[in-house]
């Protein structure tokens, strides 16, 4: 009698990216599975393709043995599956009865909404997961924990909900009330619905799932039962690869010179109090969890948001950075972890992407551009950092992910900056184009670059890194030297704030 | 290579549409009537076009930076209104035209101020534009037309060089003025790469709204140069004058391939829009087609236009995912 979602050969291309890759698997009713992978594995891009918000470019999903195209989450919704997403999907106006039953309000005969009817269906929901929340309170009122809650009793109040996905549903949430979101989870199980949980964190994984799918480059690698395999073997198996020897290979002598960049006491809107020195020919790593603050704190440094107290010196010098533009003529610049929206300039050629930052040095008095300057200058940075392209007139998104970075770091390398600020260089880059970013960053920081990695990669950063900066909750809880730097202590400083042996 | 660089100037299956549609328009109007395709009608139609056109190049690269202008009408009637007002005073009519023009680049500053600091939609900031200048233009003169007897304002719609009206000459020198500035300069790339994506942009070390502000400033100039050409060729400056303007514009530039998503497009293509918009204007009005009939056709026509830049996205998205897929 219970339900089975089963996917066959699913495929997603994005330009650029094969996001998911002849994905198969099946998900049982009464089962916790989790989705494992890291960041761009393509396990939301499969929740999004199975509520209908993608449409794959090959394959199939079933639902009992039923083929389903959902052409909207809307229609996803209304056969039974739901997914609830980091970001609430509720209207903060609304009631918590509105919000549950927005669409499909019950009506009295008259044709009018019965506003009290439906705070009857929602008190019995509300009683079933046992909350103190009222079916009249408008949903604004509530915590961002119980505005959670409304958007799962919103799947849950359809008699059909025969799949509830979650997507990291506990990154916002405080620990009791993580408590009682498992509970509710729990609650779903024993009523044999099909649970998919998506979530970074080892010890959700292993208190609440039974099964753990595990992806990797957007291709479905295995699921093995939760806790027969050991936590290091299933990070083996989604990371699929030792780069232990790419880290060996790399070419670390250098001489780390005189202090070259010093942040003192910087905010933003962001960021609170952080301050850290970075020497030349350095390459200092910035861990913490996602959220932690560390995108942040470097917007703030090149003046992409605004610095509401706190002083930089470059090289001893006071220095304000009020915009980016500022910072790059102080020799400061920034790769940005969005490569999409805030890397690339997506309409342009692979040439004008790599000339932006140049366009001063490559015009004259009149504001004509040299377009045999710019045609050198891409035809060297193609050379120097063996970007695959037909030619640089070539449009920057059809590209790989690789290779569209590739162009970002030309870009700046031109302008010849002292500080080199990476937010997750590698994010949805494949192993190839990795091991190449990590000799490149090497090879910059030995002709003396100041370098700043942000990356979520443990082994990145330990592998890379001379020293390592921990931020947690928008500050900095700690420094550890590269040759005492260990997963778990990074890990620890991150999520705990302090190293615990 | 060789064949990539030489083809800068692109004349790729957008532009052979446009071409064709051109094509189709003079032949369907000729054979209606043979006076279409007279000198002198084909320079009527050149004339009628140079309001237009000098919009649609302000349009071009409001709309290429992810902006648009829904004020140059009233921009443009107030300017002439104002010319003639002044020159009316006795105020010599070069400084008339400067202090013209100074009007409408305060207007432009004005219409970034509302885009860049109050965040608010360059749709709707603009509409509050055509509204305030449009009562201003009423409000200066009374709302009754006001007529010009300064001869050398005069001139300027009258004067023929090479039995081409200068209106022409205007226009088509700030055509060729403001595409080599599109293509070939700073400024011009800045434009579309802020168009692409304005914080890919600002992260990328150009200054968006100092960018913006230039072409609203650029569009307020070409309204107002526009505005006292066409108050001289008038006779007079008339405050219910252009209204629609902008509809007109902003269709020539989306048939020229200016898309609304931003960051793409170019001058050349708005030449072709231009001159495909005026001359469906011009053949409606000589085949009597009634002018309430002439607004049905005119919507059709930018309904045209929203489709064949939906469906260039749609191709530009299906060759972007068949070329990206051979890199990987």
């Amino acid at each position: 009698m219970g339900s089975v979602l089963e996917f066959q050969n699913i495929s997603k291309y994005f330009p650029g990216v094969k996001a998911l890759d002849q994905v198969s698997f099946q998900a049982y009713s009464g089962e916790i599975l989790a989705f494992l992978g890291e960041n761009g594995a393509g396990k939301s891009t499969l929740l999004k393709v199975l509520n209908g918000d993608y449409q794959p470019t090959g394959g199939k999903y079933l639902l009992d043995g039923v083929e389903k195209h959902f052409q909207s989450p809307h229609e996803a919704i209304e056969e039974g599956i739901s997914v609830i997403y980091q970001e609430r999907q509720i209207l903060l106006e609304l009631s918590v009865a509105e919000n549950i039953y927005l669409g499909r309000m019950p009506v009295s005969r008259m044709g009018f909404i019965d506003i009290r009817k439906a705070n009857e269906m929602t008190e019995k929901i509300i009683e079933d997961f046992g909350l103190p929340i009222s079916p009249s309170t408008k949903v604004k009122d509530l915590s961002i924990a119980y505005q959670q809650m409304v958007e799962i009793m919103k799947a849950y109040s359809r008699e059909n909900l025969k799949v509830i996905c979650f997507d990291e549903p506990t990154a916002s949430l405080s620990d009791s009330e993580i408590e009682s979101l498992f509970k509710i989870i729990g609650k779903l199980k024993e009523e044999g619905k099909i649970i998919i949980y998506v979530s970074h964190r080892m010890d959700e994984l292993r208190r609440i799932t039974d099964k753990v799918a595990i992806f990797k480059d957007g291709r479905y690698v295995a699921t093995v039962e939760t806790g027969t395999v050991p936590e290091a073997e299933l990070i083996r198996m989604m990371v699929g690869r030792d780069l232990g020897d790419i880290y060996r290979s790399l070419d670390r002598k250098k001489v780390i010179g005189d202090v070259l960049l010093e942040v003192k006491n910087l905010s933003s809107d962001y960021v609170k109090e952080n301050s850290f020195i970075l020497r030349k020919g350095e390459v200092l790593g910035f861990s913490g969890l996602v959220g932690a603050g560390r995108t942040e704190l470097m917007r703030a440094v090149i003046g992409a948001d605004e610095v509401k107290s706190g002083e930089i010196y470059l090289e001893g010098k006071k220095i304000r950075n009020r915009s980016p533009h500022e910072a790059m003529e102080h020799g400061i610049v920034l790769v940005p972890e969005d490569r999409k929206l805030q890397g690339i300039l997506s309409n342009l050629s692979v040439s004008d992407n790599m000339n932006i930052a140049m366009l001063d040095t490559n015009s004259n008095r009149l504001g004509f551009v040299n377009g045999e300057k710019e045609e050198e200058l891409a035809q060297k940075g193609i050379r120097d950092f063996k970007i695959k392209t037909p030619s640089p007139d070539k449009k920057i998104v059809e590209l790989s992910g690789g290779n569209q970075q590739k162009c970002i770091v030309a870009r700046w390398i031109s302008t010849n900056p002292k500080v080199l600020i990476l937010d997750e260089p590698t994010k949805g880059i494949d192993v190839g184009a990795k091991s190449e970013f990590y000799h490149m960053i090497c090879k910059f920081a030995k002709e003396g670059l100041g370098i700043i990695l942000i990356s979520s990669e443990l082994p990145e950063v330990i592998g890379l890194s001379d020293r390592i900066i921990v931020m947690k909750s928008l500050r900095i809880t700690g420094e550890i030297a590269a040759e005492e730097a260990t997963e778990s202590k990074l890990l620890s400083l991150g999520m705990i704030g302090e190293v615990q042996e | 290579m060789e064949t990539n660089k030489k083809s800068r100037i692109k004349i790729n299956g957008d532009k052979i549409v446009l071409l064709a549609a051109i094509v189709v328009v003079f032949g369907l109007f000729t054979s209606l009537n043979k006076n279409f395709l007279s000198v002198t009608n084909l320079i009527n139609i050149l004339v009628a076009a140079s309001l237009v056109g000098l919009v649609a190049v302000g349009h071009t690269y409001l709309i290429i930076a992810g902006q648009n202008d829904l004020s140059p009408g009233s921009v443009a009637a107030f300017s002439g209104v104002m010319a003639a007002l002044l020159v009316g005073k006795g105020v010599p009519f070069g400084v008339a035209l400067i202090l013209t023009i100074g009007c409408g680049v305060l207007i432009g500053f004005f219409n970034a101020f509302m885009v860049n600091r109050i965040h608010l939609e360059a749709f709707i900031a603009t509409l509050v534009t055509q509204s305030i200048i449009r009562g201003f233009a009423y409000i200066i003169c009374g709302g009754k037309p006001v007529s010009i007897s300064n001869r050398t304002f005069l001139i300027l719609g009258k004067a023929r060089i090479l039995n081409i009206p200068l209106s022409v000459w205007i226009m088509v020198i700030c055509i060729i003025i403001f595409g080599i500035i599109l293509s070939k300069t700073k400024f011009g790339r800045s434009v579309y790469a802020i168009g692409g994506s304005m914080e890919a942009a600002r992260l990328a070390g150009l200054n968006p709204k100092r960018i913006i502000t230039t072409c609203y400033v650029m569009m307020g100039i070409l309204c107002s140069i526009g505005g006292v050409i066409f108050a001289a060729r008038m006779n007079s400056g008339q405050p219910a004058a252009n209204v629609n303007l902008e509809f007109d514009a902003i269709t020539a530039v989306i048939l020229g391939g200016v898309s609304f998503i931003g960051g793409v497009g170019n001058m050349g293509g708005t030449i072709l829009g231009i001159i495909l918009i005026q001359s469906f204007n011009t053949g409606l009005t000589m085949v009597n087609v009634p002018s309430f009939w002439q607004f049905v056709a005119k919507g059709g026509l930018l309904l045209f236009a929203l489709a064949t830049d939906y469906l260039r996205k749609q191709k530009r998205e299906r060759d972007l995912l068949s070329a990206s897929m051979k890199n990987l």
